[in-house]
């Protein structure tokens, strides 16, 4: 119990300390631009104009939520050892783990509170076009939320033990890969080489399946969905998040911080 | 005094920048009309793989294109039809949920059999992704009646869209028109009797019924005609009045039947410019009906396909 209430501690620190950061500001306010001038693109189309708006709303949250998870996230422990302020951290009765996990929690508060102000702007345009919204709509900001979830989890493991410059580029690499995987085990199943056809299906379960968590499109035509189409991707999301920490925990406790 | 000479320069130095800036960028040529069919158009798989989960958006941005390549004064549209097949390809595998650019395909890939073809697999794309939308079904049976006559698809097609939300309450009696001209008569009214029975639609059955009458009086109306054949090599004269097949010594009929299945008041006549025995209630034979400059403009389309035809 007093292990969660120092996570919680360190939590609301790295949330302080994150919205002091005027990157935030500056690619949450495209974000919101983006939704915003998704009413004039969307005026372009003479069919299907309020779905195209809700596309671009969920891109602008995705792309948005994603930039700022990484490039806050990758800083993290990078910082507190550049200021020495680690040293004065870990002097007190708290272990690297309940450290990492605070910073972990601290940041995600963080990048959900950005996304909720994005997820307000989304719901407000919509309802002034007249827009549908409905559970789909929850689903998919829920699955974004779970992305957002992992996405920082991957900045936290690489920020656990490299610079802030190969964390965002890793970082970004993973994001990437995460969206291509599906696709890339479908063309190595094509493939007549049986190593392309394994080494493609070994990326697809080790990588995130951020696809997953994309649930945009559906949300956006109102198609039917079954429950577990959103409880598996986030169970999975869950899994993954705590494979990653569990790792990133394992490695800062064995870093030097001298 | 020095202060404000200096931003006085200051002011003087931003008017001319932004005269300069206005000048050069109206002075430039800068109409996207050569640009659009310039547009990269990614293969279809690729354009998935790169697009990192952002496929519709990437798929509302070449739907925007694909209308801009349409809209406006942007040249010759025919041009751009290739064009539009390969947009439409690419937006619909990177979105196949949105019924809109199948329909725009469906529009605008009329200018050769092969365009309308490649217009019917996307509509068949849209078929199987969104089932419930009568309009793709009412586009596929349009393009096979109208353009490729092929009345049998049309027909399959149309009654594929029978019983679906919002689908035109005319559509199974012109699906049972397009069976005539492809089965004949018994077909139509086997397809229109069951329409009938299966609809939960009340108005809709009504129409059913009311084409199933039409029906029955074309059986009249073609007993008829075989009489009237009957009459012509019996004395070598075709009929004044339909009541010439009663008379005489040895009558064709004993009695005509009925110009309505139902009312009592409807009579035969020949009709003066078709030279055809009509129901004065319908004015008309059981057929497909075509407007004239419906009429008209299938002959403009025809003719642009002979050339075509003939070259290849």
């Amino acid at each position: 119990m007093k292990s969660l209430a120092r996570i919680w501690t360190i939590a609301m620190n790295t949330l302080r300390e994150a919205v002091r950061n005027k990157l935030l500001y500056a690619l949450l306010f495209f974000g919101v631009a983006v939704i915003l001038a998704g009413v004039v693109l969307s005026a372009l189309s003479y069919v299907e104009s309020e779905r195209i708006l809700q596309d671009f709303g969920f891109a602008a949250i995705r792309l948005f939520s994603v930039a700022i998870a990484i490039f806050v996230g990758v800083t993290l422990i990078h910082r507190e050892v550049e200021r020495r302020t680690v040293y004065a951290i870990l002097s007190k009765p708290l272990s690297r783990a309940e450290f990492l996990l605070g910073k972990y929690v601290g940041l995600l508060v963080t990048i959900w509170l950005q996304m909720a102000i994005m997820v307000v702007f989304f719901v407000a345009v919509s309802l002034v076009t007249g827009a549908p919204l409905d559970a789909g709509h929850a689903a998919a900001f829920a699955l974004i939320a779970a992305e957002l979830a992992v996405i920082v989890a991957v900045a936290t493991f690489f920020s656990a033990f490299t610079t802030p410059m190969l964390a965002s580029f890793f970082s970004i690499g993973i994001w990437a890969l995460g969206h291509m995987t599906r696709d890339l085990r479908d063309i190595g199943a094509s493939s007549i080489s049986e190593s392309v056809q394994s080494t493609t299906a070994l990326i697809h379960r080790v990588m995130p399946d951020l696809e997953s968590f994309n649930f945009a499109t559906e949300a956006a035509h109102g198609l039917a969905f079954a429950a577990s189409d959103v409880w598996l991707p986030l169970l999975y999301g869950v899994g993954y998040v705590s494979v990653l920490l569990v790792a990133a925990i394992g490695i800062f406790e064995r870093r030097d911080l001298r | 005094m020095r202060d404000w000479i200096h931003s006085w320069h200051r002011y003087i130095v931003a008017v001319i920048a932004i005269s300069l800036t206005a000048f050069a960028h109206s002075a430039m040529d800068t109409s996207a009309e050569d640009d659009l069919s310039r547009i990269f158009l990614p293969e279809a798989a690729h354009a998935q793989l790169w697009s990192l989960g952002f496929d519709t958006v990437l798929a509302d941005y070449y739907w925007l294109q694909a209308l801009q390549l349409v809209g406006g004064e942007r040249g010759d549209t025919a041009q751009h039809i290739a064009m539009i097949g390969e947009m439409v390809e690419l937006i619909t595998t990177l979105d196949p949920w949105g019924g809109g650019p199948y329909r725009f395909a469906a529009i605008w890939m009329t200018d050769s059999k092969q365009s309308v073809r490649t217009a019917n697999r996307l509509l068949e794309r849209s078929i199987a992704h969104i089932p419930t939308d009568w309009r793709s079904r009412y586009y596929l049976g349009f393009n096979y009646f109208f353009y490729l006559e092929e009345n049998g698809k049309a027909a399959d097609a149309f009654e594929a869209a029978l019983g679906l939300e919002g689908v035109p309450r005319y559509l199974g009696a012109l699906a049972a028109r397009l069976r005539m001209n492809e089965g004949g008569l018994e077909m139509a009214a086997d397809f229109l009797a069951e329409f009938a029975r299966t609809t939960s639609d009340d108005f809709t059955r009504v129409e059913y019924l009311k084409a199933l009458d039409e029906v029955e009086t074309e059986r009249g109306a073609r007993k008829l005609d075989a009489a009237r054949e009957e009459y012509w090599r019996r004395h070598g004269e075709d009929i004044r009045d339909v009541h010439d097949l009663l008379r005489g010594p040895a009558p064709i009929l004993t009695q005509l039947p009925p110009a309505h299945p139902h009312f009592d008041f409807p009579v035969w006549r020949i009709d003066e410019q078709s030279g055809q025995i009509v129901s004065s209630f319908y004015r008309s034979r059981y057929h497909l009906h075509r407007a004239d400059h419906d009429e008209e403009r299938r002959e403009r389309w025809r003719s642009m396909q002979e050339p075509d035809a003939r070259a290849s």
